[in-house]
């Protein structure tokens, strides 16, 4: 049956991709940061704020680490700068797969504003509509779903803090990592594969003695090594 | 600089936001600028995942705060779990997470 790419069509697939697996990752791991703003003495409307605006859950929790450890702005600024560099490349990679449909500089702004690891990954799968406007709709959906459950589980998180067995709240602070593992081991683009194993073997001993700057340092090597290794799928002439 | 003016966590969750969002700027400045099907655009893509799997091994064998406490073996154990529970039901994503988050809570519980 032929599809219909339209802006509904993608907006469908968002929504139930974003109802699947990420409906429970966000849940759990915004309910232990809610906890974690708790516990850090964070007001739940800033915990929320925090959420929709840092929009990275290793970026918050880097913030209320820090908070907690009394480091002054500049050392905040930095570490969730850093823990969050990747939307630079992640819009860069994004955006121009809208075509014109994601509207002017503000509509791109708002595109990138709203990417999530979670979003990101999912609209590049080969599954996700490949149509430009149908993934606007698509990423706008998913993303929406996810913001809105980010919020709930950061105030359920927040309100369930003090009930919260101490097993369970660390989980909930693991289950991003695992589905961050298992969204990279399901690729198969023979670029990406390299760009990520070389990003492990590099993120190691580059996070591990270059704490500020390890991500910028994984990402320009794992990347280069892995755009190296591409496999053109298409008579594209080289240089 | 240490010497920044004590904060409340008001300022500190606006240094995360502009610290956030001054990439996701500059992430839609570069993108108007690539063809989706050059070589540049690949090359933001694979510095997107290398940089997403750099995160990952930070998140789980240099992590901060509160998952620092729990052993690496535990951590690394229950994503392996979870790798292997992913594969073997046709790469599953809700099996892989539930099996290396409950396998993680078990040993957290027990250990």
């Amino acid at each position: 049956m032929m599809t219909e790419p339209t802006l509904i069509y993608g907006a469908k697939r968002g929504a139930l991709d974003a109802l699947g697996i990420p409906l429970i990752v966000l849940l759990g791991g915004m309910t232990g940061y809610g906890a974690l703003a708790h516990d850090s003495g964070f007001g739940l409307g800033l915990a929320t704020v925090a959420t929709v605006l840092v929009w990275g859950l290793p970026g918050q929790i880097a913030m209320l680490e820090l908070e907690n450890a009394g480091a002054d702005l500049l050392a905040i600024a930095i570490a969730v700068g850093m823990a969050n560099m990747r939307f630079f490349p992640m819009s860069v990679a994004l955006l121009p797969t809208f075509g014109r449909h994601a509207g002017g500089a503000f509509g791109r702004l708002f595109q990138s504003q709203i990417m999530s690891a979670s979003s990101w990954a999912f609209i590049m799968r080969p599954t996700a509509p490949v149509e430009a406007r149908a993934r606007v709709g698509y990423h706008v959906a998913f993303a929406a779903i996810c913001l809105t459950l980010a919020v709930i589980g950061t105030s359920a998180g927040y309100f369930g803090a003090a009930s919260l067995p101490r097993p369970l709240a660390l989980s909930l602070l693991f289950v991003n990592a695992c589905f961050l593992l298992l969204l990279l081991v399901d690729i198969r683009q023979r670029g990406a594969l390299v760009a990520i194993v070389t990003g492990i073997a590099v993120g190691l001993p580059a996070n591990l003695y270059l704490p500020d700057f390890g991500l910028i340092v994984t990402g320009v090597i794992g990347g280069t090594i892995g755009f190296l290794a591409w496999k053109p799928d298409r008579k594209d002439p080289g240089a | 600089m240490s010497g920044l003016e004590p904060h409340g966590p008001e300022l500190a969750v606006l240094a995360a936001v502009l610290a956030s969002f001054g990439w996701r700027a500059l992430g839609v400045v570069f993108a108007n600028r690539i063809d989706p099907d050059g070589p540049v655009f690949r090359w933001f893509t694979c510095c997107s995942y290398a940089i997403l799997a750099g995160l990952l091994t930070r998140l789980l064998v240099l992590p901060i705060g509160d998952l620092s406490e729990v052993g690496l073996s535990i951590r690394l154990g229950a994503a392996a779990l979870g790798v292997a529970a992913f594969f073997a039901s046709g790469r599953n994503l809700l099996i892989g997470v539930l099996v290396a988050t409950g396998a993680f809570a078990a040993a957290v519980a027990w250990l």
